[in-house]
């Protein structure tokens, strides 16, 4: 092992001497401290280079050593730091009171050379493997959250969770997906400029992205003026059908704000919400070196298609959905729809339109 | 007369033995010895004379062990006995013992000396 950076802390300099000659011998460098105030110091000087282990003797003054030792593990950035206590054969009663306190390790006063190589290197041993885990869990950490900019939060959790990997592979669930999409929005974009397309897009996924994390959808994407949200999964939630339909009134509403915005400007834009509830296979779908969290199955297809059947502003669900919401989503038929790629004609049911066009109240929330 | 309590040559062989056989650190060690020594009989003569019996310990502890190392076996003990009647809060006659650490002390010195202009 390499040597490490020890400070002996110890009010007598016969004591310090024979430490740091022994230290020196056995390959570490060694830094002196004849009290805990100076030890303190030492150790919290930002300009001085890090103590890897601390050999501390107990009694000293100015700040004994149960002072120091308490004062270290009170100490966020210290609290980790290896330290031996140095004590007399007479004092196993100090010893005993300096591990309760979270001493590492003693070492006798009277110093045999080999006693202290073992307890430092243990010591310091133990401290690497601290420093390497605490960067570790560092790297681990700034890859999640940079993770949950790019994914769902809770694909991003999913991620780094234990059982993670295993719903990665895929798994079966039933699930309540909701598309969502613009009516008018290609010929808004073949007539708007491409910065007023780019300006709305930028306003409506402000407005939608924090709704969705608000009811915890997972998107699994956003493409233009579409995207996809489905519901119980990876998190289980017994009420998805309920949440889907609460999130499609939510954005409903916010979006009249957003829209009457655009229509001052000359553009119509409404939207569309289709929801379907039944079961789909969920894990990483993709390839190696680009996956997605994604949803295979008829219900993705079906709240596909009651998107595109929506007409303006209008909410419209499969007659599934409408069952598990259980009396929790307000809903009226919409009358049986024939759906492209489907051979029989599907109940729908919709969210009642609100009684004013645009409802008041929270529409301060949108632009914000 | 320098008996083996006084000054036990073991200490200072055993000191030798780990430090590599470095004569020249060896005889460093033994100054800080004798300049710790002489600060801590001061701080122990200081408590003594203020009725400071708690400030007799600290003195009497690093003493103690400093001894222990050099092998100054009866001023260790001296220092041990001290240090331990100290942390009761009772030592009626302090100065009379400070006054035996301090002559115990003049042997060790001595005999550390003589030692020193034998070799």
């Amino acid at each position: 092992m390499s040597g490490g950076r020890v400070l002996v802390v110890d009010d007598t300099d016969f004591n310090r001497r024979l430490l740091v000659r022994l230290l020196t011998s056995i390959g570490h460098q060694a830094v002196e401290a004849a009290d805990g105030r100076q030890a303190l110091e030492r150790l919290r000087d930002p300009d001085a280079e890090p103590i890897d282990v601390v050999l501390l003797d107990i009694v000293m003054p100015v700040m004994d050593g149960y002072e120091t030792l308490a004062q270290l593990k009170a100490d966020e950035a210290l609290r980790e730091l290896p330290v031996i206590v140095i004590s007399g054969v007479d004092e196993l009663e100090s010893v005993v009171r300096c591990i309760q306190m979270g001493a590492a390790d003693y070492l006798p006063k009277s110093i045999d050379p080999e006693i202290l190589r073992a307890r430092v290197e243990a010591s310091l041993a133990q401290k690497r493997l601290r420093d390497g885990e605490r960067e570790l869990l560092a790297t681990i950490e700034r890859q999640r959250s940079q993770l949950s900019r790019f994914l769902s939060p809770q694909v991003a959790e999913l991620v780094s969770s234990a059982d993670g990997e295993a719903l990665l592979a895929g798994h079966r669930r039933e699930i309540t997906a909701m598309f969502c999409d613009l009516r008018n929005f290609t010929s808004f974009s073949e007539v708007a400029e491409p910065e007023e397309v780019l300006g709305f897009l930028r306003s409506y996924h402000g407005v939608m992205g924090p709704l969705i994390v608000e009811h915890e959808g997972t998107l699994e994407h956003f493409a233009g003026d579409g995207f996809m949200t489905f519901f119980n999964d990876p998190i289980l939630q017994p009420d998805h059908a309920a949440r889907a339909v609460h999130l499609a009134v939510a954005m409903r509403h916010h979006f009249a704000a957003l829209s009457a915005d655009w229509r001052r400007r000359g553009y119509t834009l409404e939207l569309g919400v289709g929801i379907a509830t039944g079961y789909a296979t969920l894990g990483r779908i993709g390839f190696e070196g680009r996956y997605d969290y994604g949803g295979v199955g008829n219900v993705i297809i079906m709240a596909s298609r009651l998107s595109g059947e929506a007409g303006p502003g209008e909410i419209l669900m499969a007659q599934r959905t409408y069952a598990a919401g259980d009396g929790a989503i307000d809903a009226e038929p919409a009358g049986e729809r024939t759906l492209k790629g489907y051979s029989r004609p599907l109940p729908t049911y919709r969210v009642p339109a609100p009684a004013q066009p645009a409802d008041t109240g929270i529409i301060t929330r949108v632009g914000a | 007369m320098t008996t083996d309590r006084t000054l036990d040559p073991a200490g200072l062989e055993r000191l030798l033995e780990i430090t590599g056989g470095d004569l020249e650190f060896l005889e460093e060690l033994v100054d800080t010895f004798l300049a710790d020594a002489v600060s801590q009989l001061d701080a122990l003569d200081a408590a003594a004379t203020a009725g400071d019996v708690a400030g007799l310990v600290r003195p009497a502890h690093s003493l103690k062990s400093n001894s222990d190392n050099v092998g100054a076996t009866a001023l260790g003990d001296l220092a041990r006995q001290l240090e331990a009647d100290g942390r009761t809060g009772v030592v009626p006659d302090a100065t009379a013992r400070t006054a035996a650490i301090r002559a115990e002390f003049g042997a060790v010195h001595d005999a550390l000396l003589a030692r020193r202009a034998q070799r």
